[in-house]
């Protein structure tokens, strides 16, 4: 049960850091990313490639962080001349095209196969204090990324953000580069998913195309949307949400006894319907976003 | 040659229709609807359970086309309707769960194993180097047949000056009187019996698959935004483009490139292309390829 | 008669057409430093069109916007903003999330980056702080402290433009343009506009006010210039206008355009 709940808690604790990543481009700024799990996937791919060639797994997660924030710059430049629905499209091809790459380049990533044998962080730990101690790095990832992120949003660059996603115009008459805020947001935001798209490759040992799956976005979209979209707190119970219920499926599924087929059905099923029922009855999430206090 | 033509045309009928659909309601809505393909993917599987109780082929697929625009209807009357108030931003994430529920609820009752047609065999047809099977022929010949009705309801009739009118200035058109609801509710229920009718002929050939919806996004999305969102014979001319360039990348020899006798793109990449494809679209012409009004910066 | 000092805006043979819609032609005129230039015209005579071009938000088919000696009008509108250049909207539209005082303060020029805020450091911190006295002060000074802390999008029109107006004024501008403040005011409200307009050209502000309101002109202006369809037809003293033919004939619709367009100069 231990060994269940450790685990559930450091993969809900990758995916706050890219929900994070996410919320800082999303509900901040504003930006309708749908091919955002495309950094965590170089994230988890450069910290494979540069292990198996020799290198460390802090050179791995630097490399990483830097390809995304290269891949951040570009999809930023795109939404120069894009329209923010057509752009959200624009995102998800291109996620869809790294994927591709992920599957066919077996000579860089291991094609389908993926890159495995990624060493596990803290292996020269016994059981269990191996899986408790990368727990607790990516749980203080996570805190120190989420207080960060917070006081940049509380802060100057987050006000311009805010702003800019309700009223571009008056933020243009305030003297704010729109352009500029955009891409530090997105590069921002890349950032920080991919050092966690890093850590998930430590985790599982191992860095496959899979990873890049859109309905991987589509889920942190919904851990985003549920639990309040612009709100570090409400990010943050939407993944524990979503988690529980991804959780839970497997229990439920020894418990009645239904088949795998039906099992998968149920998760992606559950998930679609809380979204749905958010955005019809509480499109602000369940920990809304709220005004800032800032006292005289 | 004759074989290059005949593949271009199969993927072409393969993405016309759905990407007409799509194109056609998102004239009205304004907002893209991930959930379209599908639509497509639940014509396809209500064809095949249809036809496996016993209806016979043409009477399974328009039983499903009909049950798949009432869905597409509802899912516009119940939710679209009311997201569309928040903005297109929560619509097309609305839509998206919708699509999470759509591939859930197949998965459920049908598993993830494909579900194949068990049509009768029958030698291919010849055309010179080209060859075509029945289920092809009757799949190019009832996708052309359909264009050609759908032109001509655009054009000459009554209706069809509707919409068009509704999807070029929706304000304008209500105060004309026309009824923008009651067009919007048509409009949905065709582009959903539409949709219904390309994934059940798509899937003639490969099967009703779980990822039959999630492998026509990019591609149908790629052929609307080219011919023009809200251009619904656009999206068809955008679709024989998609197809074309992946029946060309997919056949073109770039040994001469490597120095090599033969060197083919992996079948993977054809997917990729297309999506290129949509780049650049988007980068040089986001209004689609049709686009001539002039519009400031 | 050179002037002595240098024109603080000067707009040369500017023209904009929107489509076949030639919305200005051939518009020149200069502002001089502490001037209150009012930009008058009936509806469609360009008023707001010219503003907009002027602050950076539309492009120039033709001619050459200068500000304090040098050229403006390629340049982005956030770039003209940091040229100590402010502007107004004519309808404001304000975010829903966010309070009056948050608006405010991001209005501030204080430029602490990224990393600054990110490391909690003491000029971020320093730079909060007075980002937050100064909107406190402007807010005062517009009578807008009742609403401070309410979400800015539940303000009242009015309100809504003053806000615009501190907002402007966070930037500390040597120019000021405002889209015809007082529409939509309750009168209470404008003589307090009035006064604040009034005290801040005492200051040195240069000021040009696009506007309907003929007595909110004549009552803060030092000079006015009056556009019809696209030409400047006059340029003169608030109290000539009344005695003035091509003013009279723009107001009451004459029928033509000027056609020798004046050129406006101090």
């Amino acid at each position: 049960m231990s060994d269940f709940l450790i685990s559930s808690f450091t993969i809900a604790g990758i995916y706050a850091l890219m929900a994070l990543g996410l919320n800082l481009q999303a509900g901040w700024s504003g930006l309708l990313n749908f091919g955002h799990i495309a950094f965590a996937g170089l994230g988890a791919y450069a910290t494979g490639i540069v292990i198996q060639a020799g290198g460390s797994g802090w050179t791995g997660a630097l490399v990483g962080v830097g390809l995304a924030m290269a891949l951040g710059w570009a999809v930023a430049r795109l939404g120069r001349q894009l329209g923010s629905d057509y752009w959200g499209i624009a995102t998800l091809a291109i996620a869809e095209i790294l994927r591709t790459i992920a599957t066919n380049e077996g000579w860089l990533t291991g094609g389908a196969q993926g890159i495995s044998a990624i060493p596990s962080l803290f292996d020269g730990l016994p059981r269990p204090w191996n899986a408790v101690a990368f727990l607790g790095l990516v749980l203080a990832v996570v805190a120190v990324a989420a207080l960060s992120l917070r006081r940049v949003a509380n802060g100057r660059f987050g006000r311009a953000l805010r702003l800019m996603r309700e009223e571009p115009q008056l933020a243009a008459c305030m003297g704010y580069d729109l352009k500029s805020l955009k891409t530090r947001a997105i590069m921002a935001g890349a950032a920080v998913t991919a050092l966690a798209g890093s850590l998930y490759a430590h985790y599982m040992s191992f860095a496959g195309p899979d990873y890049m799956v859109a309905s991987e976005t589509f889920l942190i979209w919904t851990m985003v949307m549920i639990g309040g979209m612009g709100n570090t707190a409400g990010v943050l119970v939407g993944v524990l949400l979503v988690q529980a219920a991804y959780s839970a499926v497997p229990f439920a599924k020894d418990f009645f006894g239904f088949g795998s087929d039906l099992a998968g059905a149920l998760r992606l099923g559950l998930i679609g319907l809380i979204l749905l029922a958010c955005l019809l009855w509480r499109s602000e999430g369940l920990v809304p976003e709220k005004l800032r206090k800032i006292p005289a | 040659m004759l074989q290059f033509l005949v593949d271009t045309a199969l993927r072409a009928s393969d993405l016309a229709l759905i990407a007409l659909g799509l194109s056609m309601v998102y004239g009205l809505v304004k907002f893209p609807n991930i959930a379209h393909v599908q639509y497509a993917m639940l014509g396809a599987y209500l064809t095949f359970f249809l036809r496996a109780a016993g209806v016979p082929l043409v009477g399974a697929i328009v039983l499903s086309c009909a049950a798949t625009g009432l869905f597409t209807l509802a899912m516009h009357l119940l939710v679209f309707r009311r997201l569309l108030r928040s903005g297109p931003a929560i619509a097309m994430i609305g839509s998206l769960a919708v699509a999470m529920l759509i591939v859930a609820v197949l998965q459920g009752v049908a598993g993830s194993f494909p579900r194949m047609f068990d049509l009768p065999l029958s030698a291919p047809h010849e055309f010179g180097d080209a060859r075509m099977t029945n289920t092809q022929l009757l799949t190019v010949g009832t996708t052309l047949l359909l264009l050609v009705l759908f032109s001509l309801l655009l054009f000459f009739t009554r209706a069809g000056r509707a919409m068009r009118a509704l999807a070029s200035n929706r304000a304008l058109a209500d105060a004309s009187g026309l009824n923008a609801e009651r067009i919007t509710r048509v409009v949905n229920f065709g582009s959903g019996a539409i949709a219904g009718l390309g994934g059940s002929m798509l899937a003639l050939s490969t099967g009703a698959h779980l990822n039959l919806g999630h492998d026509l996004l990019l591609p149908v999305f790629a052929a609307a935004i080219l011919g023009g969102l809200g251009n619904p014979l656009g999206a068809v001319a955008g679709g024989v483009l998609i197809a074309f360039t992946e029946t060309a990348v997919t056949n073109l020899n770039f040994g001469f490139l490597f120095g090599k006798p033969v060197a083919f793109l992996p079948v993977a990449y054809i997917g990729a292309a297309s999506f290129l494809i949509l780049l650049l679209a988007l980068l040089f012409k986001p209004y689609g390829l049709f686009d001539r009004q002039v519009r400031r910066v | 008669m050179t002037a002595v000092t240098a024109p603080l805006l000067q707009v040369r043979s500017v023209a904009k057409a929107f489509g076949g819609n030639r919305v200005l032609e051939d518009v020149s005129f200069q502002v001089e430093p502490g001037e209150i230039v009012g930009l008058l015209g009936p509806n469609g005579s360009g008023k707001s069109t010219l503003l907009n071009l002027v602050t950076g938000f539309e492009r120039i088919d033709q001619g050459e916007v200068h500000f304090e000696g040098g050229r403006i009008d390629r340049l982005p509108a956030h770039r003209i903003v940091d040229r100590a250049l402010g502007r107004t909207f004519q309808l404001p539209s304000m975010p829903t999330k966010m309070s009056v005082i948050e608006v405010a303060m991001a209005a501030a020029t204080a430029r602490h980056g990224f990393f600054d805020t990110l490391l909690g450091t003491r000029a971020a911190r320093e730079a909060e702080e007075r980002a937050r006295v100064e909107a406190d002060a402007l807010l005062k000074e517009f009578l807008l402290t009742p609403v401070r802390d309410l979400p800015s999008s539940a303000l009242s029109g009015g309100q809504k433009k003053l806000l615009g107006i501190v907002c402007a004024l966070m930037g500390k501008p040597r120019l000021l343009m405002l889209d015809e403040p007082t529409a939509g005011v309750h009168p209470n409200l404008r003589n307090d506009i009035v006064q604040a307009l009034q005290r801040l050209n005492g200051q040195g502000m240069t000021i040009v006010i696009v506007e309907h309101d003929m007595h909110f002109i004549r009552e803060v202006c030092t000079r006015c210039i009056v556009l019809d369809r696209g030409h400047i037809v006059a340029s003169c003293r608030p109290d000539e206008l009344s005695s003035n033919e091509r003013v009279l004939q723009a107001y009451l619709g004459g029928g033509r355009a000027a056609t020798e367009p004046e050129k406006a100069n101090a």
